[in-house]
């Protein structure tokens, strides 16, 4: 069995106006289905990509791997352990929770920014009791720092001292902490410059190969996918229409939507 | 015939703050033709945006425009630019949603626009604005509609629409797709276009899209920490790039028809310097893998009317 699969996994919204304004304008209940039984598995070690537009599902679906939101139907299960059993004690749930983590769009809006970046880096530690001690965990925080191409010096300053690739460093750095086996990145470089943008996917590839990282990769840019993932998921308003192998995808694109989202890409192609 | 229509000499402008002068745009040359789509490319901070602000004039205090000349059609422009603002040059901003006013309704917003500027009559100002909507693709029985009626590609259509009201002769549009998914994008993009080429309105567009671009522009300038780094031909620049930036920058954009999946990308070591500690000679000397010693000490002119590098001087 793979080591994350998604199963029929739902979400519906309730966008519904208040019981009393419903029936006093006999409105009924409106409810957005916002992804709508999908299907996927991602091998250990491997990266797979969820592709879409605004409004597709991809985000929802982050969060509901990464256990921010609670499926409406279907389940997510990851190493055989299922995210949302409710038998599961607190102490297994964090346990299972600590294996999952996440980096987020926005460096500017994802950190703190009242805490030191020492602060940032060492609070997954005190919260699943990973490292006791605080000159353990300043030499553990010095070594994350080091992984992402920082300088340990850096764990005294503040997030507005950094640059937005810095700061998604830090992002990363933070979701190393506690030593996870997933890491959900949802567009991690669509705030940053492209030369910066270079410089994160090349740290995210090779912290996979180090530490045989698994990533659900959720972006907008075809581009950034093909030198990234290894299987691409497709979304279209909540549904996957299609799921192939990154060079397939790319050369046989079975889907219309598929082919519209290829040729709508920009090309720096004068051939044609 | 291609006549300039507009030029950039030396343009400057600064920011004064406590911790001293700093230059955002710096000893800036440059033409656009009459019917000529010109890009500008660079990463944020390289003062691209600023350069669209100071040719229309709107560069807030504690920012100025400390050095240098605009000429518009002839006619030096930098001491007055409300002489062009709006009638003959017009902006298209990054984002729809905060450049159109919530509160009035796309008609009202485009007769004032054209009121403003034109020496028309209400009654064809209005007939203006529906064939304004026709034709960049939305029904003109929708003038009275308010902007949140609209999708974000529709909004960005009303705001080309506004832009291009005026019959103005160029049109500055400062990251026009930024905040629109790919399938928009590209029909915002090629009806822009379209639209500029019918008229031949002249162009200017700001983007840090590589991609966005190649698919849209006659020449392109590459600019760096707010100075050009090289400007040429779009497709003498993008597939021959003599700047090693440009290289660099080429050479890290992810591709969709890329030969190598899944391989690493070129990355640049180290990132744009600030603009208080800029380095001596090329701004780009510390980041740079063919750097030798004048380059840390000289600053580079455009050399062969084409890259600011000293390579280009042992090329030629």
């Amino acid at each position: 069995m793979s080591f994350v699969v998604a199963r029929d996994l739902s979400r519906t919204f309730n966008l519904s106006d208040p019981w009393i304004v419903r029936k006093l304008t006999m409105r009924p209940k409106r409810l957005l289905k916002a992804v709508d039984a999908v299907n996927f598995e991602i091998e250990r070690g491997t990266t797979y990509a969820l592709v879409g537009e605004s409004g597709s599902g991809k985000s929802t679906i982050a969060n509901m791997v990464v256990g921010l939101l609670a499926p409406s139907a279907g389940s997510i299960t990851i190493d055989g352990q299922n995210l949302g059993d409710a038998s599961m004690s607190r102490q297994e749930q964090q346990r299972l929770r600590r294996r999952i983590q996440m980096v987020f769009q926005s460096p500017y809006a994802s950190l703190n920014p009242r805490w030191r970046v020492g602060d940032i880096l060492s609070e997954p530690m005190r919260a699943f009791k990973l490292i006791d001690g605080a000159t353990a965990q300043r030499k553990r925080v010095a070594q994350l720092l080091e992984q992402v191409g920082l300088s340990d010096s850096d764990a005294s300053k503040f997030p507005h001292e950094f640059s937005g690739g810095q700061r998604q460093r830090i992002s990363i750095a933070r979701a190393l902490a506690s030593q996870p086996e997933v890491i959900i990145c949802d567009e991690p470089t669509s705030a940053l410059d492209v030369s910066v943008q270079a410089q994160v996917l090349n740290l995210l590839k090779s912290l996979q190969k180090e530490f045989g990282l698994t990533y659900l990769f959720i972006t907008h840019d075809l581009a950034v996918v093909s030198t990234m993932a290894n299987k691409i998921g497709v979304l279209n308003q909540g549904v996957l229409v299609e799921e192939q192998d990154t060079e397939d995808l790319f050369t046989t694109p079975r889907e219309d939507y598929t082919k519209m989202l290829l040729s709508s890409a920009p090309k720096i192609d004068f051939d044609s | 015939m291609t006549e300039t229509l507009l030029e950039l000499k030396g343009l400057e402008v600064t920011f004064t703050t406590r911790r001293g002068t700093l230059k955002a745009v710096d000893d800036l040359s440059l033409t656009v033709k009459r019917g000529e789509i010109l890009g500008i490319v660079g990463e944020s901070g390289a003062g691209k945006s600023m350069t669209g602000a100071a040719i229309i004039g709107l560069i807030d205090p504690p920012g100025r425009v400390s050095n240098g000349e605009i000429w518009f059609e002839q006619q030096r422009v930098d001491k007055n630019p409300e002489s062009m603002r709006g009638r003959q040059v017009s902006m298209v901003f990054q984002d729809p949603l905060t450049s159109l006013n919530p509160l009035r309704t796309v008609g009202d917003q485009l007769v004032e626009t054209i009121l403003a500027h034109m020496d028309v009559t209400k009654a064809e100002a209005l007939q203006r604005a529906r064939d304004g909507l026709t034709e960049v693709g939305i029904d003109p029985d929708r003038i009275n509609a308010y902007p949140h009626a609209f999708s974000g590609g529709m909004r960005q259509r009303v705001v080309i629409a506004l832009a291009l009201a005026t019959e103005p002769q160029l049109v500055i549009a400062d990251e026009p797709t930024t905040a629109l998914d790919v399938s928009v994008q590209a029909q915002v993009l090629d009806l822009l276009k379209k639209l500029c080429r019918e008229r031949g309105t002249s162009v200017i567009l700001i983007t840090h899209d590589m991609g966005v671009i190649a698919q849209t522009s006659d020449r392109i300038a590459v600019m760096y920490a707010g100075r050009l780094a090289e400007i040429g031909e779009t497709r003498e620049v993008l597939t021959n790039p003599q700047h090693p930036y440009t290289q660099g920058l080429m050479a890290s954009t992810p591709s969709v028809d890329a030969k190598s999946f899944g391989q690493e990308l070129f990355q640049i070591p180290g990132a744009m310097p600030k603009l208080d500690a800029l380095p001596s000679g090329c701004a780009f000397n510390p980041r740079c893998s063919q750097a030798h010693a004048r380059c840390q000490t000289d600053r580079p002119p455009i050399l062969a009317d084409r890259a600011a590098c000293w390579l280009m001087e042992n090329a030629s």
